[in-house]
């Protein structure tokens, strides 16, 4: 067989088409892809394997109950490495080669920032944990949703512990990272609206050092009578040891997720005294208990995986968006994770229920496991309970828990 | 899938000049430069700051990019070229490491920890995402093709045979009247000034850069794809970036496969499998997967003894 121009043309336009043809006979039945970027290694690492497996156990979920809008989700798993660097490989690797439609879960701001630019390009929904101020900036094409306060919020609730303890002097450290830079200051101004005053510059130190002491020696001698210690668990241990080790007397602040069990065992009993506090889950509520009972925990009246449950509600939201706005195109989600979030409607808790409103023309307002997961028109989330406590004796007390509302 | 490999194959060709940059200085003329990542950082900084903070195009970022590698390469150079290979290679590390934390530091000039938001692409305007990324990678691997086509230049003439001669022993060519330090100091130079290019390429093509982003793993990558392609030989250069890139990056397909092994796992044995092909190239084939070619000397024709009668 001769072959003529025409059957080139036709042979190879078909060829062409084929597989613009066959995706559009498969979109209907397609599953969902959904990317989950954890930090399972790195300065995130503690944090990381938790909000993957609330990612995981939400999707198994939801698939046994029959999917979104009759598609299996499918979840693509990757290690941001809490690096920016690897991150952009990942998130590059999951919008192009598995065309996910959103990436959920990235926790160091850097990460978040990072792959925002090809987040926004490729119109694929971000939602994550962050606390940097920096973080709205960037967000263009309003694609991004955080379940954390920004840092101007979480500083009211420490400043105003601070000033009851009578604290009105505090020198501030922290490890050189966009986090505790905006933390310092947020704090120094929250510190200056209830009449304290940050003492000397706040100190900023280069994580992954071997050793702590000149930072530790400069803080004792600044002669301050508290310090307020914006480290992780990997840099706070080392130079709160060295503190300690210098004889430092004052009162010690911290963040809660610092001084957790693996802080407690490092330093024992040197620990009694340390005041902190954080965001938290609301202890005792419905829907964190559901949460807990889904990944195979007991509510016991305690702080438990206060970044899983806030994976669970990314989870979540981003599938009732999917479901409300029923497509996969990423600004469409985007503007229905706003409505199911936000309300007004039937108050719903976990997926299953969202749907079945959602299928029958009802509104719903999702209350979540992390917070009630209402956000400001920015994406960026519009309250949540902090709590502070006071360790003593190996254990954390609680002092008291308050509502910060964010600033508009 | 396909805008995928683009993406894949516009890292690659970022790793391959980084890799032929440093064979020059290693594989060619023997310098063990571990600073290879702060070049690519300065380069990347270098760039980004050039053209966000005072709005130069891409093409003049990319040069302010390499004529501070060169700078930042001729003082480096003269302060530690004497020093004879192990401590050359601590310098160096040390170098890379004060770079990255003066950048994570000042942040009037970096931006600090928050990074650089590059706005900049070396693309035309107001074309689809898909064509801006064939874009991106068409001039990064012009870059890598003109990079190679320079090196394997260098090597061949009478030039390269000088950095050989000085790494196989830098007597033989000083009693010969090369100046053997100017001949380091040029090798040196040149491969800086090729890192800092790389760098400015990565940062127009990631578009947010942090120091982060410049950590020693990505040093010890390039340093992985000269070894095991061959030190000494361009090509093999070219070769082992592809493998060690592929490695790194194909080992994301093996997931569904290794449904008993988390995402953690997962992602650690990556770097097995990569420490693995190391440990077996350097065993089995320790001249690297193309080994430089053997330069023997022509052997003049033995005299025939002349005829008798």
């Amino acid at each position: 067989m001769d072959l003529t121009r025409r059957l080139f043309l036709t042979g190879t336009t078909l060829a062409v088409a084929a597989p613009a043809l066959l995706r559009h006979g498969l979109a209907q039945s397609e599953p969902i892809k959904v990317g989950s970027l954890v930090p399972l290694s790195g300065g995130g690492g503690p944090y990381g394997p938790e909000k993957a497996q609330a990612h995981k156990a939400v999707v198994e979920l939801v698939n046994k109950q029959g999917g979104v809008l009759g598609r299996q989700v499918v979840l693509i798993s990757e290690n941001s490495e809490t690096n920016p660097e690897a991150a952009v490989r990942a998130a590059r690797k999951m919008i192009d080669a598995d065309r996910v439609c959103a990436i959920l879960g990235t926790w160091a701001s850097s990460v978040t920032l990072g792959i925002m630019p090809l987040c926004q390009e490729a119109n694929v929904v971000q939602i994550f944990t962050g606390s940097s101020d920096t973080l709205p900036n960037g967000d263009k094409k309003r694609l991004c949703y955080n379940l954390q306060p920004l840092n101007k919020a979480w500083c009211v609730a420490l400043a105003d512990l601070a000033a009851k303890r009578g604290e009105l002097k505090i020198a501030f450290a922290g490890p050189k990272n966009d986090f505790a830079a905006s933390m310092g200051e947020s704090f120094s101004k929250a510190l200056e609206k209830v009449g304290g005053k940050i003492v000397g510059e706040p100190l900023y130190y280069n994580p992954n050092q071997v050793s702590y002491r000149a930072e530790a020696e400069r803080l004792i001698s600044s002669g301050a009578p508290a310090l307020f210690l914006a480290g992780y668990v990997t840099d706070l241990t080392p130079v709160y040891r060295e503190l300690v080790r210098g004889g430092y007397q004052g009162k010690v602040f911290a963040l809660s997720f610092a001084v957790g069990p693996q802080f407690k065992q490092a330093v024992g009993t040197a620990a009694n005294g340390i005041l902190h506090g954080s965001p938290v889950p609301p202890v005792g509520k419905d829907t964190y208990d559901a949460y807990l009972n889904l990944v195979g925990l007991k509510p016991n009246g305690q702080v438990q995986n206060s970044y899983g449950c806030a994976a669970y509600d990314e989870m979540n939201l981003l599938l009732l968006g999917i479901a409300s706005a029923k497509s996969t195109e990423g600004p469409k989600i985007a503007e229905h994770i706003m409505k199911v979030a936000n309300g007004p409607g039937e108050r719903v808790t976990t997926f299953e229920q969202g749907a079945k409103l959602l299928a029958e023309g009802k509104t719903i307002n999702y209350d979540g496991a992390s917070s009630s997961a209402d956000f400001l028109p920015n994406g960026m989330l519009k309250s949540r309970d902090f709590a502070l406590y006071e360790i003593q004796g190996d254990k954390d007390v609680l002092l008291t828990t308050t509502t910060s509302e964010a600033e508009q | 899938m396909d805008a995928y490999l683009v993406a894949i194959l516009t890292i690659a060709g970022i790793y391959i000049i980084l890799a032929l940059a440093l064979n020059l200085q290693f594989g060619l003329t023997g310098l063990v430069n571990f600073g290879v990542v702060g070049f690519f950082c300065l380069g990347a900084y270098a760039s980004g700051i050039a053209t966000e903070s005072f709005h130069a195009p891409f093409v003049g970022g990319l040069c302010v990019a390499m004529v501070t590698g060169a700078v930042a390469g001729g003082l480096l150079a003269l302060l530690s070229l004497r020093l004879s290979g192990d401590f050359l290679a601590i310098v160096t590390l040390g170098f890379a490491e004060t770079i990255r934390l003066i950048f994570n530091n000042e942040d009037w000039l970096t931006g600090g920890p928050k990074g650089l938001l590059i706005m900049t692409r070396p693309v035309l305007a107001d074309y689809s995402r898909s064509a801006n990324a064939w874009m991106v990678l068409a001039v990064v691997l012009t870059g890598a093709v003109l990079t190679l086509a320079l090196m394997l230049r260098l090597a061949g003439t009478p030039y390269g045979r000088v950095l050989r001669a000085i790494r196989e022993d830098e007597l033989v060519p000083a009693t010969l009247g090369k100046n053997v330090f100017v001949y380091r100091l040029q090798s040196f130079v040149i491969g800086s000034v090729l890192m800092a290019a790389a760098g400015s390429l990565y940062a127009h093509y990631v578009q947010t850069i942090t120091p982060d982003n410049f950590t020693t793993p990505v040093a010890i990558l390039v340093w992985m794809s000269v070894i095991v392609g061959g030190p000494g030989n361009m090509l093999g250069s070219v070769i082992g970036a592809l493998v060690v890139v592929t490695i790194y990056e194909g080992s994301r397909f093996l997931t569904p496969w290794l449904g008993f092994l988390d995402a953690e796992q997962v992602s650690a044995l990556r770097f097995i499998v990569i420490g693995t092909v190391l440990i077996l190239v350097i065993r089995f084939r320790p001249e690297g997967l193309l080994p430089e070619p053997k330069h023997t000397p022509v052997v003049p024709a033995t005299r025939r003894p002349a005829l008798k009668g």
